[in-house]
């Protein structure tokens, strides 16, 4: 390598690392720069059935890439979709890779920590579920069996936590997740409901069964931390939009249940 | 936005950072012997007087070095078990790496056997040597010898490349940093310390090598030169 292009490379390597470290101004406010610009970045983790997933054209499609949909059409810019993984949820939200994150993204104190929430904008229930023959009937059930879940979930969470001593099988995505049960990977999953109905469409063996509840999570949008303008505008259009019904429609194509009634009132 | 670095908050997880580095130490033992296992048998195969095996070691080689590994590791995990056989999640992990390693050392080791000069083997035949004695003693000890660099570069490069058994859920370093960066949200200082952690494992891999080649080589030790 001649000084020249080694300089030039240590120059880019400066700017790279001023770059991640200095890139905005601490007190923006993203709801003015999103107006700016004229798009909504949308942070949507694909993969998920019922809340985003690709349809017969290929097209993404459900309740969580709907409601995104309706958000940036009400704020009056272009939709973008950011298509990310599972386990890259809070980190796009951290890092700014996109604006906001609707991605069945359940409210924890934990993740409060790092990232705001909105209000609760859908729900979702987490189960435990496995063949009929097998006995289980709580967390300790599970020590000594294989558990497949998707990491970075709240299932992984409180099975990680609860289920010691169990063989915790995690996944990158839902998708994946759903091809392990399929396949015969593994046959007691820790999901929620949605991803339960899509696995049992495609297995051609028995069906799995719901063993027991583990909880009714609250969703919420997910944007970085001190955005008040942009918190205040989303919590009153998940109110007004819940108000109208307008949101309980969007859920309900996909999910075919109603949102429960006190949804916005919940505090997480 | 400026970040502050916190690399205490990792610190609860140091337990899941060794038991994720030995994981992978372990994997990479397992696919270097039974790799090299599969390419040396593979490499004679290709070299062999039979078509079929030929023809056989020559399209595992390159149905295997033309495929991207993410691909032989779904189709092998989830293909094994969709026809019923269910494999520990290591061991299905340990298989994508040896049937991958297994190609790419049988082309690195052919290339050393192709380097043998004609002569030397016809020189070993007019001895009276039996074929296994002219393979072990005349072929293969010096090809392995000449090869060996590129050899265990080729297995620091796999054990890199163990990391993409996460995907199938083998609790190796990369899936530790994916559990702890999702439960500590310090995804930046994480992939700080896994890097590090990797560079580490490749060095430590990179000596080890350098030793026991020292150990297995006695005429480059004694001598220091090439072959």
């Amino acid at each position: 390598m001649t000084s020249i292009t080694r300089r030039s490379a240590f120059g880019l390597a400066a700017a790279g690392a001023a770059l991640a470290l200095g890139g905005r101004p601490a007190f923006a406010d993203q709801l003015a720069d999103i107006r700016k610009a004229g798009k909504l970045r949308v942070a949507v983790a694909m993969g998920v059935p019922l809340f985003a997933f690709v349809d017969a054209n290929v097209k993404p499609t459900g309740s969580d890439v709907e409601t995104a949909k309706l958000i940036a059409k009400d704020l009056g810019v272009d939709f973008e979709l950011v298509e990310i993984t599972n386990a890259a949820r809070v980190p796009t939200i951290q890092t700014r890779k996109a604006d906001i994150l609707v991605a069945n993204l359940a409210i924890t104190p934990e993740r409060k920590q790092a990232v705001d929430f909105t209000v609760p904008y859908a729900t979702l229930n987490i189960v435990v579920a496995g063949p009929e023959q097998v006995a289980i009937k709580e967390y300790k059930d599970l020590v000594g069996k294989r558990i497949a879940v998707t990491r970075a979930t709240v299932n992984d969470q409180m099975v990680t936590q609860q289920a010691k001593g169990a063989e915790i099988v995690r996944f990158e995505d839902d998708a994946t997740l759903i091809t392990a049960v399929v396949s015969g990977q593994a046959d007691i999953v820790s999901t929620q409901t949605a991803v339960l109905s899509a696995m049992n469409e495609k297995r051609s063996g028995a069906k799995l069964v719901t063993k027991f509840v583990q909880q009714e999570l609250n969703l919420g949008i997910a944007l970085p931390k001190g955005e008040t303008a942009l918190k205040g505008w989303l919590d009153d259009w998940i109110k007004a939009k819940f108000a109208s019904g307008e949101l309980n429609a969007v859920f309900k194509k996909f999910h075919d249940r109603d949102l429960p009634t006190d949804l916005v009132q919940r505090t997480v | 936005m400026r970040y502050q670095f916190d690399f205490g908050a990792l610190l609860p997880y140091w337990r899941d950072f060794l038991d994720g580095a030995l994981t992978t130490l372990t994997m990479t033992a397992f696919a270097v012997v039974f790799g090299l296992a599969i390419g040396i048998l593979c490499a004679i195969g290709r070299r062999s007087a039979s078509p079929l095996l030929q023809r056989l070691c020559g399209f595992y080689v390159e149905l295997i070095r033309n495929t991207p590994y993410i691909i032989q590791i779904f189709f092998i995990f989830f293909g094994l078990s969709s026809i019923g056989l269910r494999l520990p999640i290591f061991a299905a992990a340990v298989l994508t790496l040896v049937v991958n390693v297994g190609a790419y050392t049988a082309e690195i080791v052919r290339a050393g056997m192709d380097t043998i000069h004609p002569g030397q083997i016809e020189a070993a035949q007019a001895l009276g040597l039996s074929q296994p004695q002219i393979y072990w003693d005349v072929i293969l000890r010096p090809a392995l010898e000449r090869v060996y660099p590129a050899l265990t570069g080729q297995f620091v490069l796999m054990m890199l490349a163990s990391s993409i058994t996460s995907q199938i859920s083998a609790e190796e370093l990369t899936a530790v940093a994916n559990n702890v960066q999702s439960f500590s949200f310090r995804a930046f200082e994480t992939y700080i310390v896994v890097a590090v952690l990797y560079l580490a494992l490749a060095v430590l891999l990179k000596l080890a090598f350098y030793g026991f080649g020292q150990l297995i080589f006695p005429r480059r030790r004694r001598l220091g030169t090439p072959l």
